[in-house]
């Protein structure tokens, strides 16, 4: 790979990222960045691929330099990135950055026009600050673990999607690019400090007004959302799968009572009618089900697995999958129609580019590799 | 008296038009004017179907409400002009629905080629579904999202609607309607952003779709670290039927679990055994006394509170996550800026609450199109003793 500044297509095209590789949100906010077209320079630490590397998309579309940040070379290429850059994304706990002389004094010193992005779980600061968490800790104290699933006996998590990536690497690139644009007419940069527990909260405001509103109750099984009402949840059908039924507004009712032949008046009582529709939905087949409400209007969709999710046909058309390079994999969102964002290199392993996404940078790799502060890995 | 320019933020100065609507649309909106964008939101005279009544909508916070009556030609011609003056417009209603009322994409870039506008649909602008209706569910369901979702092998569970309108909708619009913007004030030119909920799901489960890719996830429920299958990363009960998330997935911090609770360390190298001590263990103590045990532990031990109780929860308090304006508990704008600090903005509107203010503002005349009821001036909270 040859890598070349400028080049990439989406509407963040000619903006420059310095990404301190780390894990979870980060590299999500560093994917987004990169497949809307931004030159996203990877710098991490060296050392050998881990099996999975090859299928980490979450380091797809930009180049891998590998360095020792304990180095003071390295310290000192990574101050001559930011000179150039328009961003720098780290992940690291607070004050770790400082320490290794690459935190937002030395860097907005070095470039004052530098937007310094900061990925953490518990925020730059609070008393929790400095330990140690994952998703399914920040979530739980932000109030947003306690209403997940439709279980009253307990809370279901939903992977590490509601924390890290909904409201961590989102907010983050959405904070970076606000200051971006900001900083294009004030001249100046400045820290966005991006936490989970404050994003995981911000993504909750619906919650929040509800609560505000006096119209859910903080238990699960009695409410809208949480499998408190018949029409919108989660059946079981013949084969074992599930289909999603979210007939919320009484057009949509209507139409799954009549494809269903539920007696209305069965409707007006939650539990009859949980107990109709899981009846009905347990006597067909999911690709039975997935043909009766293909063309209805009543919000009934399958519950598909991500594999098969990728061959489904609205999905098919609209291009949300494709192959490329030999995985499967979601394509750049959203879209755009004068500068679509396109994908563009397969996930890295780390170092694979150190010496042409130096070169490209500007900054000789030579002495580095040489001193050890940079590696460069065997393809 | 509404001034122009006034947000805090790194957005103050962005100009959006907003057209009312439920879930992501609005959220997207709140975000951008938490930011210090000036966002006018327009509302119908008659509502639909709202879930929550306007006063603690938060999802309506920070912005004025006018209301206009867009199957009106004098209401579409001043949606037509405050574009004009516009950066950004949002809408949210189904394929083709903004271009019969004449607000489509193509008349408002003929009057202002540099907007950016913004479409926020679960199905997307294209593909067979697209004029189909759904909800979060159903998006999540589709965009095989749903399908792994919780932890109990016999049944998918979802989160509300976290992860498709907010994770995988709203932000995935902001990011759009964002990026677009500062490439037009290079290219002086807009575009459209056509921001769906299965796209945004779809890439938010990137991860997913990377271990799928490498052949270590299976795909079925309560399987794999994240998915909950190891004792280091799973939901605990507590004597008083709460309880706690227990997050230790690296080895140091699974140790000083271990020397917290007082059990014996080779239980790290047992799972099954270890998932039963931990349930019994648990059980123990009620959700108060356990938080006590591990606050300020490196454990990744924490309390699962009810949204009330976490907003008053230390961490949160000592940072500012949850702010209290008017007797309203609510998140801050997130993330934080060091130099352009966003502050909270104006209270939930009711519809037209604004509508002379505003519309003024944005230099329309407000009294035409409110004598022939093209627009409505609802009458102000305290008026209505709301």
């Amino acid at each position: 790979m040859s890598v070349t500044l400028g080049a990439g297509t989406g509407p963040l095209r000619g903006v420059k990222v310095v990404e301190i590789g780390s894990m979870g949100p980060g590299p999500h906010a560093a994917t987004i960045l990169a497949d809307l077209g931004a030159d996203v320079i990877r710098v991490e630490r060296p050392g050998p691929a881990g099996p999975t590397r090859s299928t980490d998309l979450s380091t797809r579309g930009r180049p891998s330099v590998a360095m020792d940040l304990k180095h003071p070379e390295a310290v000192a290429t990574v101050l001559e990135l930011v000179e150039s850059a328009d961003v720098l994304i780290e992940g690291m706990r607070p004050g770790v950055a400082e320490r290794l002389g690459i935190g937002p004094d030395e860097c907005l010193a070095r470039n004052p026009r530098l937007v310094y992005g900061r990925m953490t779980g518990w925020g730059q600061n609070g008393p929790w600050a400095d330990r140690g968490g994952h998703d399914l800790s920040y979530i739980a104290v932000t109030g947003a673990l306690h209403p997940s699933g439709q279980d009253p006996a307990r809370p279901h998590f939903a992977l590490n999607l509601v924390g890290g990536f909904g409201g961590g690497s989102t907010y983050l690139v959405i904070g970076v690019v606000s200051a971006l644009l900001e900083a294009r007419t004030s001249g100046l940069g400045q820290v966005v400090d991006a936490a989970m527990v404050d994003g995981a909260s911000h993504e909750n405001l619906m919650w929040a007004s509800l609560i505000a509103a006096g119209v859910v109750q903080e238990r699960r099984g009695v409410n809208l959302l949480d499998g408190g009402v018949a029409q919108y949840n989660i059946y079981e059908t013949s084969d074992g799968e599930h289909m999603a039924v979210a007939a919320v507004e009484p057009q949509f009712l209507a139409e799954l009572l009549r494809v269903t032949g539920i007696n209305p008046e069965i409707s007006q009582d939650m539990s009859a009618f949980k107990a109709a529709l899981t009846e009905v939905f347990a006597s067909k087949t999911q690709a039975e089900w997935t043909d009766i409400f293909d063309k209805v209007d009543a919000c009934v969709t399958p519950v598909l697995p991500y594999s098969r999710a990728v061959r489904h046909p609205h999905m098919v058309e609209r291009g949300v999958f494709v192959e490329h390079e030999g995985v499967m994999q979601p394509v750049p969102a959203p879209r755009f129609t004068r500068t679509p964002a396109t994908l563009s290199t397969p996930p890295s392993i780390p170092g694979e580019h150190t010496r042409e996404a130096l070169q490209a940078w500007g900054i000789d790799p030579e002495p580095l590799i040489e001193s050890g502060a940079a590696t460069q890995a065997a393809r | 008296m509404i001034e122009l320019g006034q947000g805090s933020g790194p957005l103050r100065g962005v100009k959006v038009v907003e057209i009312g609507a439920l879930g992501p649309g609005p959220h997207a909106a709140t975000i951008l004017a938490d930011l210090g964008a000036d966002v006018i939101r327009i509302d119908r005279p008659t509502p639909g179907y709202e879930p929550v009544s306007r006063a603690t909508d938060l999802l309506s916070r920070g912005r004025p409400s006018v209301v206009l009556d867009l199957k009106q030609p004098d209401a579409v011609a001043a949606v037509l002009e405050l574009v004009e003056g516009a950066d950004a417009f949002i809408e949210g209603m189904r394929p083709g629905v903004a271009e019969r009322l004449g607000i489509g994409p193509e008349a408002c870039l003929g009057r202002n080629p540099r907007l950016v506008y913004g479409r926020m649909t679960g199905w997307g602008q294209t593909g067979p579904w697209a004029k189909l209706p759904g909800h979060d569910i159903d998006y999540i369901a589709l965009s095989g999202t749903l399908y792994s979702l919780g932890q109990d092998p016999q049944t998918p569970h979802f989160p509300g609607a976290i992860v498709g309108d907010f994770g995988g909708g709203s932000t995935y619009l902001v990011i759009g309607i964002l990026a677009a913007l500062l490439e037009s004030r290079v290219s002086g030119l807009g575009q459209v952003i056509d921001a769906a909920v299965v796209d945004g799901a779809a890439h938010e489960n990137l991860l997913f779709a990377s271990l799928v890719a490498s052949g270590q996830e299976n795909e079925e429920r309560a399987q794999g670290t994240w998915g909950g299958q190891d004792p280091t990363y799973a939901v605990y009960r507590t004597a008083d039927g709460r309880h706690m998330a227990v997050g230790p997935v690296e080895v140091q911090f699974q140790r000083e679990l271990v020397a917290v609770l007082g059990l014996d360390p080779s239980l790290i190298e047992r799972p099954a055994d270890f998932k039963a001590t931990l349930t019994e263990v648990f059980l123990g103590r009620t959700q108060a006394e356990w938080a006590e045990v591990f606050d300020g532990t490196e454990t990744c031990v924490v309390p699962v509170l009810p949204y009330t109780e976490a907003a008053r929860h230390h961490h949160n308090v000592a940072r500012g996550t949850f702010v209290e304006r008017d007797g309203l508990v609510q998140p801050g704008p997130a993330p934080r800026f060091s130099r352009t600090v966003a502050e909270l903005g104006a209270p939930p509107s009711v519809p037209g609450q604004h509508t002379r203010d505003a519309l003024l503002a944005w230099g329309v005349d407000p009294e035409p199109l409110l004598a022939t009821g093209a627009a409505r001036q609802a009458p102000t909270l305290t008026d209505s003793g709301v």
